[in-house]
């Protein structure tokens, strides 16, 4: 950040005609806290500084934080200091005070809540293994390796597998009958994102689509969200389900990153946290259904309709060391998680040549480097299918494997073999994509996805269209733009399917993982 | 000897340049006067994070610049420093930790010139008024006014035994009575507990004969606890965020709900006008152990330090502003409203806590 003299000076040179860097104040937030972006920036306004607050999820803010040299942002806003604790060993972040906090909760469609017999009734984490075996109940929820509302569900859940739900005891981790619970229970996943605003997103389509998901972990305050907005569309509210046996708080942290910026980005700084933690913005903050601090605000009135009560004393479960929840992550990912089921189409039409086809095996290598996917908490398991679909005009050959480590190698061998060269048709790769699947979306055990990167433009493919919604079974079609891909191709499927489009322009190895976040 | 600043400034003007320095020559022996003379020498130390507020108030920065003092003080946790050799490396001028045992800890690690118990503090457990009501209810804990008195040991019992609110008679109460300090072997309050504990478990003051045999609960009482952190403003500053769901018991210093009122009397009074019963209350467990706040002089210029902290003028901003007690444990003399009736006049169960040898133990045991 510059001081407002700065942001003067650039404006000027801005009205003289050069395209001269502006004032610069850069967050970066976890996406539940987008809701106060309007809030942060018209502080900003008011001081002449230019704020860019980035949205990623929790582990990426952690990883940020964990490399060697401090990374480029002024201050970070992640969703729960746990991460902070778990990555930040350097203690860059400095001045850590929560804004909000909210409890990750279960929010259920009304009807279903009614079927399941659960309205004012207290509901324990057995109550909703029960209904997920039966095959009554599946959810969203955002990936617990990734995300924090993910994490926070997945953790109540294997304290209250081993039967001690009131803290995270480290020996759950190696008890065979909790890891059986918790793994019968993540089979509720319906679908998975690497990011719980987006996830809210995703409840909302599935309305607009007609055919809403049962349920959602996600934080009280988002449930509300997710209500507001379907109340202004007359659509059935989620109940929201307390589990009785305690849950987990978010606390929502904004803390300042030293990298050596100076006297002015840390004044700054402060004064924005003052102003975040004012009583009146927390009154603001309140009104979104976030729970403030002692003496702050005033709490968001209950809803009755949908159980909704921010002043409810809802009981949080002790949290081990941050060494045991690292450990408990890697757990989730390689031995409890609902195993995936995921299809690339990988484009090596003619427009790949030179850098493209470099950097797309590059990509490749880290996302099959059980060491670096390791790092990121994206390893494949055993358990996982994966089809490797190389493509230009048509789909040059299916190379199917599992995430062993000898079955990543060979499929590494099968994208390093491609060269570059034809056409392109991504459609015809999801058809077949979908195709290969089939048999093993049939078994109702994996997580599926579709992953298409591309670079170029297809041949328009109505028939696609009408191929997934015959017979998609709802498996999402996540794309990777590259080159000068046409993004609106990648972002009609995406709609369609109710996936995302990553960028991967800029960087194809983080957009690859990201988008194993989803999945 | 009480002259203000002014009376000074007016002499000097009236009486002219003989009459300053005559004045100045005599005056220079006083302590009190050394500041107003312009001559303020800067201490460079560690202290406590539960004094950093007093360190910084105005009227502390204004009271030391009168000595002729003035402070340059990094927080550190009082286990710390008393023994890390990254921070005795720095050559500290003085400490400033939380604890007297801490005072023979340093001793092994730097050599200290003079040592003074400057404020004292009770070890408490805050928590909110239902639970604080369950209590009583439950006949672990009895009203005093606006603070409460908890049996120590059966708090302690109730927390290792896991037992629920339910199981306790409070139907109303959801989840276990469940309770939190910092970490024991980063921060004195965790540290006192842990003493505390000790002594409860062992049934008196724990010496390295009983100490075995509470060991196992006294670690089962820690590792209960999950993630402790290395602060008690840490502690405090969750016990606020999170409120009586997050947070339903944690062990802290008596003047920390204090100092937290008088900060901002809006806030506490929109705490009062709050509907809803969850309010912060204290409770003074039975018996407690006093948290003291010794200064230990690294230097020849930190004793006086040791007087200034002394002095009526700074021992009654650490009352008034900050709710901490006298080197004795007696309070101030003169109180804020806002604040009456939180703090009892007088600890009676005071336990000592065991000898620096045992605690180094029980640290090694919780480690």
């Amino acid at each position: 950040m510059r001081s407002a003299l700065a942001a003067l000076a650039a404006a000027a040179l801005l009205l003289a005609g050069c395209g001269a860097p502006h004032a610069d104040f850069h967050i970066v937030a976890g996406s539940e806290e987008k809701t106060f972006e309007p809030i942060v920036q018209e502080f900003c306004a008011s001081r002449n500084v230019t704020c860019r607050i980035d949205y990623k999820g929790s582990l990426d803010i952690g990883l940020m934080l964990e490399g060697a040299n401090a990374p480029d942002v002024d201050a970070v806003w992640p969703a729960s200091s746990l991460w902070l604790d778990i990555y930040d060993a350097h203690r860059r972040v400095k001045d850590l005070k929560s804004i909000a906090s909210s409890p990750v909760i279960l929010g259920v469609r009304l009807g279903k809540a009614r079927e399941l017999g659960w309205i004012g009734k207290p509901v324990h984490m057995d109550d909703i293994l029960a209904a997920v075996t039966q095959g009554r109940l599946s959810f969203l929820m955002t990936s617990a390796t990734q995300s924090n509302s993910g994490a926070a569900a997945y953790l109540a859940m294997l304290a209250a597998a081993f039967g001690k739900p009131d803290r995270l005891d480290p020996r759950a981790l190696d008890d065979p009958e909790a890891r059986a619970k918790v793994k019968s229970l993540l089979k509720g996943v319906s679908r998975s994102s690497g990011s719980s605003g987006w996830l809210k997103d995703l409840y909302l389509s599935s309305v607009a689509a007609g055919h809403p998901y049962d349920a959602m972990w996600n934080y009280e305050a988002l449930l509300k969200e997710t209500n507001d907005a379907l109340r202004a569309r007359g659509g059935e509210l989620l109940y929201a389900v307390y589990p009785a046996d305690g849950t987990t708080y978010a606390d929502a942290p904004l803390g300042y990153v030293e990298h050596g910026q100076g006297k002015d980005a840390k004044a700054f700084f402060d004064a924005l946290q003052a102003h975040l933690l004012s009583a009146d913005i927390q009154a603001k903050i309140a009104a979104f259904g976030r729970r403030t601090a002692l003496g702050m605000a005033r709490p968001a009135p209950p809803e009755a309709d949908w159980n909704f009560d921010p002043s409810r004393v809802v009981p949080s479960i002790a949290l081990p060391e941050a060494r045991v929840i690292a450990r408990a992550l890697t757990l989730y990912q390689e031995v409890l998680r609902r195993p995936s089921l995921t299809a690339i189409c990988l484009d090596f039409s003619g427009s790949m040549q030179g850098d493209g086809e470099t950097q797309l095996k590059a990509a490749l290598q880290t996302l099959f480097d059980p060491s670096q996917a390791a790092h990121s908490l994206i390893q494949w398991t055993p358990q996982d299918r994966i089809f490797i679909l190389p493509f230009d005009a048509d789909v040059r050959e299916v190379d199917q494997g599992d995430g062993s480590v000898a079955s990543q190698a060979r499929l590494l061998g099968a994208v390093q073999r491609q060269s570059a060269d034809g056409g392109t048709d991504m459609y015809a790769c999801a058809e077949r994509a979908l195709g290969e699947m089939k048999p093993f979306l049939a078994t109702g055990q994996f997580l599926p996805a579709v992953v298409i990167m591309t670079d170029g433009r297809s041949e328009a493919h109505q028939g696609f269209n009408e191929v997934w919604r015959t017979d998609g079974r709802d498996v999402p079609i996540f794309g990777v733009t590259f080159g000068d891909a046409d993004a609106r191709e990648l972002d009609e499927l995406a709609t369609m399917t109710r996936a995302r489009v990553f960028d991967g322009r800029a960087d194809l190895t983080e957009a690859f993982r990201s988008v194993r976040g989803y999945n | 000897m009480t002259i203000s600043r002014r009376a000074v400034v007016g002499l000097g003007v009236l009486g002219g340049s003989i009459a300053v320095t005559g004045t100045a020559v005599l005056l220079q022996n006083d302590p009190a006067m050394r500041g107003v003379l312009g001559k303020v020498d800067t201490l460079r130390g560690y202290a406590g994070g539960e004094k950093m507020a007093f360190i910084q108030n105005p009227k502390t920065v204004r009271a030391l610049r009168r000595f002729g003092l003035a402070l340059d003080a990094e927080r550190a946790g009082s286990v710390d420093q008393v023994r890390d050799p990254q921070l005795l490396g720095t050559n500290p001028q003085f400490l400033w930790p939380s604890s007297s045992p801490l005072v023979e800890l340093a001793r092994k690690h730097a050599k200290v010139l003079r040592d003074q118990v400057i404020f004292n503090s009770p070890i408490v457990v805050y928590s909110w008024t239902p639970f604080a009501d369950g209590l009583v209810r439950a006949g672990m804990a009895m009203r005093d006014g606006a603070h409460y008195y908890i049996d120590a040991h059966k708090l302690i019992d109730a927390v290792l035994a896991r037992k629920s609110w339910q199981q306790l008679g409070q139907q109303d109460l959801y989840g276990t009575v469940r309770l939190i300090s910092t970490d024991p072997n980063k921060a004195n309050s965790g540290f006192m507990f842990a003493g505390l504990s000790a002594n409860l478990l062992a049934g008196d003051v724990a010496t390295e004969e009983t100490l075995p045999a509470v060991l196992p609960r006294l670690t089962e009482l820690f590792r209960g606890m999950g993630y402790k952190p290395d602060s008690s403003g840490k502690v405090f500053d969750d016990y606020i965020a999170g409120g009586p769901g997050a947070d339903p018991l944690v062990v802290g210093y008596e003047n920390q709900l204090i100092e937290w009122i008088l900060a901002d009397p809006d806030r506490w009074a929109r705490v009062e006008a709050a509907a809803g019963p969850a309010k912060p209350v204290t409770l003074y467990p039975r018996p407690t152990v006093y948290s003291a706040h010794p200064l230990l002089a690294l230097v020849p210029q930190a004793g006086r330090l040791i007087d200034a902290m002394m002095s009526p003028d700074l021992q009654s901003i650490g009352w008034r502003d900050h709710g901490f007690r006298g080197p004795l444990g007696s309070v101030g003399a003169e109180t804020d409203p806002l604040i009456k009736g939180r703090m009892p006049n007088q600890i009676v169960a005071v336990s000592p806590m065991p000898d620096i040898d045992v605690m180094l133990k029980i640290l090694q045991a919780l480690a």
